[in-house]
């Protein structure tokens, strides 16, 4: 493959340093008709955006490298003209659909059980004073993350899934981002409210837009999920990345997770040229508990730069999290895990695992298991972490069924990935995503088939 | 199970001595260049040797302060002596070491401990080896055992081969300290195909309050030859805090096998900042076996670099944290050949308020293909006023390689205390069987008069703890 001869050679710049241009100028576009209390949020952000350094953890400076990022012509969407959103095509067996493309909502559609239990999918930008209180809360967006205040200074659209004490919604809510326009640069927030005792099941997509185009200049996607659990409630969230392998992402998610509340994250990282995504858990409640599992197929040159947080708060709470990664060709992970476990959080149970598999030689995979820890009072602390090849034995007992060596080699490497496609509480979802998964392998392996016949 | 019940005493007051010594040579205190060129010259050292201190000290002014740990930032660089002479020349023979310094040596207990199995002993007062002895049979079989100082004149060529290219001078702050201003330490130099017959010991003290001790050490082992070196360390304690740099480097040649073992224990004023590595060629085998109990703060992460096709890397590195103490310890392996295997093991203890932190890097290099490795960290935390960190970086840039990493952190288990308690302990005792079998991975390791010792120096910890 040729790069385009015409374009300049990006400046050299620093691994933490996004090419994306951003000036305080951006912050007076917003403040017209929008509330004080938001401008002096927004400017709140953008201090701590510039003041921060681009890795806020000192253990994980060694391994952030922006440099895939080519934003220099990107323009970040400030105000976007009027919507005229949908609310046709509600499919059977989801619950509600908000979908937003490139910025704009064009569908919002809940079923008629969902808005009797009291259910609001809304734009964030329909009644910002009603989430005031989430939009300002400090510990809804990683304080310490130049990124995720980069966003909660400059985002132009948001959602709202609000599902209210003791409302039980078993099929799920959809919420898809179709985005890719070229040289856009938009941010994004998105707020989840589970009441008391209320369960719900949300399917976060992220695709290509109707603009989008993997072969011209890239665009940037940054959005938040900001997760409020009351007590006793249950969530679970799937999420499916699939975005054009010119989009840069930034993902950040937090949850604050109440007395016995429970989450549930599956989160499949497919897509996009650089992915940065970060998830806050916060055990605050007694006896809540988070279970985390996530995938990483990669192939080309893309770079997963994946971080997660958990930190234990309350007594006798539990944190299960799983990362696992399989890579083609020239791609990478970073995986970042960090298990906090504070003095009062006694009876915690707390498990890290994060695994590779290099399909290549190219490849590249790096695990950072950390562990701190305060109160040694807990029922468990440990983490797990181990890179091998595709299992010979594994691979000779599936040959000797009959089943030819690169058929078995996909259903290893597929079955490898198999915990988070389980997860996807969506039958669609999750025959798209298995799809993918397919695709990605027949495409990243074909590769490498073809080198080595040439 | 006959339960011996002795009953520990502390036993610090036996390390915590100082005897006042009338230093012959020092430098006045602080860095500058000036100071750099007078230890070189006090040295009457070859002109590249004084070239290669002072870039490392134009490094060591530029190079910023490590900011991934704290606590650093206490050194006050200005305080510290950095070179102070004992006594005039080298020793050859016990019976020409002054009477004073001697005497310290026997509270240390180093004549007894030569008379039973010490092949030799290279023993570092302040700054400087003021003693050395090396058994007739060593020189024999062609093993070169003496301080640093003494092998860069008498062993130029070997010297100046390997010396600092283990660990260059940039390679972080405290080497660059350590490479300006470097003195005393030891040299090891075995022959190809000799196996030295017994573990080679040396111990270090340091003595005087606010002396840096910076010293070096080289251990170049040739093919097909086999050494295992034995380093322990106790401290006089002082009311204000002391620098020990060290650097050490280990050069295993092809076929060849080296062992460094420490027990590090100084006392709780030290901050203990060393760069300890590693060179491993085709089919050696390189073992760090690492200690640490003492010092204020000890920021050490033994490292093995695989550079040769075959070779293996094994390190075991325990770390005793108290009150006070901030032990930021680990181990590396780095494989930069194929075929290489690596084992790394850490095992930590915190109590009393203090920070056990595992650091460790295991990396595989594009073309180190087939590479198998392992990391086992465990943390013990015998109270929640303590803290235990776990910080393992694995960088894996091959697709054959097999990696697999555990780490568990938690508290003495109820149950086994219970039990032991039933079986006639007291509570004290039983925890202490407890964390010394939870170390026994380590003691079983030692030479047994320094297994013995190091289950003291833990029981002793344990005393402290408790009482």
């Amino acid at each position: 493959m040729t790069a385009p001869a015409a374009r300049p050679r990006p400046a050299r710049r620093a691994l933490d340093e996004l090419s994306l241009p951003v000036d305080a100028s951006l912050l007076e576009g917003f403040a017209a008709g929008e509330p004080d209390w938001l401008t002096a949020d927004r400017r709140a952000a953008f201090d701590a955006w510039s003041s921060l350094p681009g890795e806020s953890n000192l253990l994980y400076t060694p391994y952030i490298d922006l440099r895939a990022a080519q934003l220099d012509e990107a323009h970040i969407v400030v105000r976007l003209a009027p919507d005229g959103a949908s609310s046709e095509g509600l499919p059977a067996d989801v619950a509600g659909l908000i979908e937003v493309t490139d910025g704009r909502l064009s569908t919002v559609a809940l079923s008629a059980g969902a808005r009797d239990a009291g259910v609001v999918v809304r734009s964030l930008l329909d009644d910002l004073d009603a989430v005031r209180d989430e939009l300002t809360d400090v510990t809804a967006i990683a304080a310490s993350d130049k990124f995720a205040q980069l966003t909660r200074a400059a985002w132009s659209q948001g959602v709202l899934v609000d599902v209210p004490a003791g409302a039980v919604i078993d099929r799920p809510i959809v919420v898809r981002w179709a985005v890719g326009s070229v040289g856009q640069a938009l941010f994004t927030r998105t707020i989840v409210r589970v009441g008391d005792g209320a369960s719900a099941t949300v399917v976060e997509e992220f695709v290509a837009g109707p603009h989008a185009d993997p072969t011209a200049a890239q665009s940037l996607f940054a959005g938040t999920m900001e997760v409020h659990l009351g007590a006793g409630a249950a969530l679970q969230v799937a999420s499916l990345q699939e975005l054009p392998t010119n989009v840069v992402a930034f993902e950040h998610r937090a949850a604050d997770i109440g007395e016995g509340a429970s989450l549930q994250w599956a989160l499949a990282q497919l897509g996009g040229r650089l992915v940065r995504s970060r998830v806050d858990n916060r055990l605050v409640g007694d006896r809540s508990s988070v279970k985390q599992v996530e995938i990483v197929f990669g192939s080309d040159e893309q770079l997963f730069d994946l971080s997660s947080f958990t930190t234990h708060i309350g007594k006798d709470t539990t944190g299960d999290l799983l990362s696992k990664a399989a890579l083609l060709e020239k791609s990478r992970t970073y995986l970042k895990g960090l298990i906090t476990i504070e003095r009062s959080a006694n009876g915690t149970d707390s498990f890290l695992g994060e695994f590779g598999m290099n399909l290549s030689k190219a490849a590249r995979s790096v695990a950072i298991p950390s562990l701190e820890i305060d109160q040694p009072d807990c029922r468990r602390a440990m983490h797990s972490s181990s890179v091998g090849p595709i299992d010979e034995t594994q691979l000779f007992y599936l040959e000797s069924r009959g089943i030819p060596p690169d058929e078995a080699r996909k259903f290893i490497v597929l079955g490898f990935l198999e915990p988070v496609v389980a997860r996807v509480p969506l039958a669609s979802a999750q025959d798209r995503l298995r799809e993918l998964l397919e695709e990605k392998w027949i495409a990243g392996t074909d590769g490498v088939a073809g080198e080595a016949a040439a | 199970m006959t339960a011996t019940r002795e009953i520990v005493t502390d036993q610090r007051e036996k390390f915590a001595f100082h005897d006042d010594i009338t230093y012959l040579r020092e430098t006045s205190r602080g860095l500058t260049r000036a100071t750099v060129e007078e230890i070189s010259g006090f040295k009457d050292e070859p002109e590249w040797m004084l070239q290669f201190r002072l870039r490392a000290f134009e490094h060591f002014q530029k190079r910023a302060m490590p900011t991934w740990t704290d606590g650093l930032d206490r050194i006050d660089f200005d305080k510290i002596v950095y070179y102070r002479k004992p006594s005039e020349r080298e020793e050859k023979s016990w019976d020409d070491v002054p009477e004073q310094i001697k005497a310290t040596f026997e509270r240390l207990g180093i004549p007894e401990a030569e008379r039973k199995f010490l092949a030799g002993v290279g023993a570092q007062y302040d700054s400087e080896v003021v003693y050395h002895s090396v058994r007739e049979e060593l020189s024999k079989i062609g093993v070169v055992f003496m301080g640093t100082d003494q092998a860069l004149k008498e062993y130029p060529d070997i010297f100046k081969k390997h010396f600092g290219t283990v660990v260059p001078p940039e390679d972080n702050k405290f080497a660059a300290l350590n490479s300006a201003v470097w003195s005393g330490g030891s040299f090891v130099y075995v022959p190809k195909g000799v196996e030295v017959p017994l573990p080679l010991q040396a111990y270090f003290r340091i003595n005087g309050e606010n002396t840096g001790q910076f010293e070096r050490t080289l251990i170049v082992v040739e093919e097909g030859a086999k050494v295992h070196y034995i380093e322990g360390c106790t401290a006089p304690i002082y009311a204000t805090d002391s620098l020990h740099a060290a650097v050490v480097e280990v050069v295993a040649l092809p076929g060849s096998k080296v062992r460094y073992t420490t027990i590090q224990n100084w006392s709780n004023d030290v901050y203990n900042l060393v760069t300890k590595r590693a060179h491993a060629y085709e089919n050696s085998t390189v073992e760090w076996i690492d200690a640490n109990t003492g010092s204020r703060k000890t920021v050490k992460f033994p490292a093995i670099y695989l550079r040769g096709e075959g070779a293996t890397a094994d390190i075991i590195s325990v770390a005793v944290a108290g009150k006070g103490q901030h032990q930021d310890t680990g181990a590396k392996a780095i494989h930069l050949a194929p075929n290489t295997r690596s084992r790394i093991v850490s095992k930590s203890v915190s109590k009393d308020g203090g920070r056990a932190t595992y650091r460790g890097q295991l990396k595989v290099s594009p073309g180190a293909t087939n590479v198998v490795a392992s990391v086992r960290c465990d943390a013990l935390m015998l109270d929640d006023q303590s803290r235990s960190d776990t910080y393992p970086y694995i960088d894996i840039q091959e697709d054959d390689t097999t990696m697999t990493h555990e780490a568990t952190v938690g508290k003495i288990s109820a149950d086994q205390v219970f039990y032991l308690m039933s079986r006639g302990l007291t509570e004290n005792e039983a925890q202490n069987l407890i964390v010394q079998g939870f170390l026994e991975v380590f003691t079983k390791e030692l030479p047994m008069e320094y297994a013995i010792e190091f289950n003291r120096l833990v029981k002793m910890e344990m005393e402290g703890s408790l009482g």
